[in-house]
């Protein structure tokens, strides 16, 4: 057409050939940057609405975490118990004990050990029996046995590794009688196990919930700028023209989501939950629960992004029908 | 400019929206469709600019066969495509130099280039004072206007318009209409789908008569000569 190769005034009509503001992604991504961030200004309910969606979502997850944590936490307090006590019908000698101590060192999984002398025996039956001296009398230390207690490794703490270990220790001699208390490892590895699958039952769920809910969510915003999307694809835009401006408007909406929700779980944390640490560990001694761990925080920050990034490109992969 | 060779379009195996449509439009004309609801106005257009694929048949556009455009091809097809509905389809939350610049912006114009561009064009329109206005806030008429600023901005060399004067008064449609056949002057095929007779009595132009999806009379430019499908 002839009319595209006149040179027109500069007075009447600016160039034909305008300066591009850059080509490609990288040439754009200013561009995609300011219109997210014109679109957000511009559409402030609709973000508000799904940013508060996504802080909601996420704290709700972020709290269960907190509480997942500090469950975890509580559970390796209480794994410092299991302990193997080894007896010996004499009290050691220096080097016999030496000998001893190395020999259940090199024991694969002890975590600590301590050598309990007839004296330091007594002593303890004593504190004990505070109260009940009289039932003491006439008991000498030399009844009682020595032992080494053993503090196993948290990846042996469960029943087959304390069995494996126990077997190993009864192969040493010189060592009468080995006491682990079988029970109690048992049942607190059952109970450890069904705190772990409730826990990770429960956070699938709810992360099935939350990303239900937050796709759903973003789903109906962009459901309500669909003409924007048509008549950006009237006028000619690519696809990816279209989308990139959601997507920046998305992974923003989530980071802010995710910086919220942590904000608010800290605010909460510091305001009610770390006093309620006791209920946890039954131990007013370390009593006070702990913050998500750093990793845990970039973790929820990852989430919202993703959560805001997937949630846009799958709603705007159903409405770019044009 | 505009070929269709027998082209039929069925939404559903017995909806039949069109049914061996074939027309050629020359670079430079201005063309009215007409026809009573349902007639297949909407979808030929749709068909022009890459909106619906047709079932059978070919749309050429400048050389370029629609029907077979690969998906990334279509953008650039619509690049030299103005598109006015009666609804006017401008966005809300922006302001009209909003609204206009997002033609350009699509091409990747330069802010300053835009600014100019746009400022040109809506002062044609004679709408430089509103500019900062969103939608809401302009009459039936400046609706249609901006909207027309938007298609017409990059010069494109067809401005296809689906009952464009439906929603305005006598007043704004002489006024629309005049945008028309300046933009026509200029070189641009127009072709405008329309059931008002008093716009295409006005205007004097070919006419596309269509019913059920079929040409069922063409009268040619100015009223001259004119023939029965």
């Amino acid at each position: 057409m002839n009319r595209w190769k006149k040179k027109a005034s500069p007075a009447s009509q600016p160039n034909k050939r305008p300066n591009l503001a850059g080509e490609g992604f990288g040439g754009r991504l200013g561009y995609f940057f300011s219109r997210a961030l014109t679109n957000v200004r511009q559409n402030i309910f609709v973000n508000v609405v799904t940013v508060g969606t996504i802080t909601l979502a996420l704290l709700i997850v972020s709290l269960f975490l907190l509480v997942f944590v500090n469950l975890e936490n509580a559970a390796e307090n209480w794994s410092e118990r299991v302990q193997v006590t080894a007896y010996f019908d004499h009290e050691l000698a220096a080097q016999e004990k030496a000998a001893l101590r190395g020999r259940i060192i090199a024991l694969p999984g002890v975590a600590r050990i301590g050598y309990v002398s007839r004296d330091e025996a007594l002593k303890r039956f004593t504190a004990r029996l505070r109260g009940q001296e009289t039932l003491l009398e006439g008991v000498r230390s030399d009844i009682l046995p020595t032992s080494f207690e053993i503090s196993l490794k948290r990846s042996n703490r469960d029943t087959q590794g304390v069995e494996a270990f126990v077997a190993s220790l009864k192969r040493i001699p010189g060592i009468t009688e080995v006491q682990y208390g079988e029970e109690w490892v048992r049942r607190f590895n059952t109970f450890l196990n069904f705190m772990r699958l409730v826990g990770a039952l429960l956070g699938v769920f709810l992360v099935i919930a939350v990303v239900f809910i937050v796709s759903n969510t973003i789903k109906l915003t962009i459901y309500s700028r669909r003409d924007e999307l048509e008549v950006m694809a009237l006028v000619g835009a690519t696809r990816f023209f279209i989308k990139a401006p959601f997507l920046i408007e998305g992974v923003m909406q989530g980071a802010g989501g995710a910086i919220i929700a942590v904000g608010l779980l800290w605010g909460l944390f510091e305001g009610f939950l770390h006093n309620a640490g006791s209920f946890l560990t039954f131990n007013p001694a370390t009593s006070g629960l702990a913050f998500l761990p750093l990793e845990y925080c970039g973790g929820i920050g990852v989430a919202g992004i993703l959560l805001g990034l997937i949630g846009s490109l799958t709603s705007l992969k159903r409405f770019i029908t044009i | 400019m505009i070929q269709l060779h027998n082209v039929s379009l069925a939404y559903q195996k017995d909806a039949t929206a069109l049914n061996g449509i074939t027309l050629r439009i020359e670079k430079g004309e201005f063309v009215f469709l007409t026809g009573p609801s349902g007639a297949g106005k909407t979808t030929l257009l749709r068909l022009l600019y890459g909106a619906l694929t047709p079932t059978r048949g070919e749309v050429l556009i400048d050389g370029h066969n629609v029907s077979r455009m690969a998906a990334a091809q279509i953008p650039i097809l619509r690049r030299s495509i103005g598109v006015v509905f009666q609804d006017f389809k401008l966005l809300p939350s922006r302001t009209v130099f909003e609204n206009v610049s997002i033609t350009l912006e699509v091409l990747g114009w330069g802010r300053a280039d835009i600014g100019k561009k746009v400022m040109h064009v809506l002062k044609q329109m004679g709408m430089e004072g509103k500019i900062n206005l969103t939608p809401q806030r302009l009459s039936g008429g400046e609706q249609q206007r901006v909207a027309l600023a938007r298609a017409l901005v990059n010069e494109p060399k067809i401005l296809v318009a689906d009952e464009p004067t439906g929603n305005l008064d006598d007043a704004n449609k002489n006024q629309i209409l005049n945008i028309f056949k300046e933009a026509n002057v200029r070189g641009t095929t127009v072709v405008v789908a329309t059931h008002d007779r008093r716009l295409i009595d006005n205007c004097h132009k070919r006419l596309v008569s269509l019913n059920k999806g079929e040409i069922v009379e063409q009268v040619e430019k100015e009223g001259v000569s004119g023939e029965s499908a």
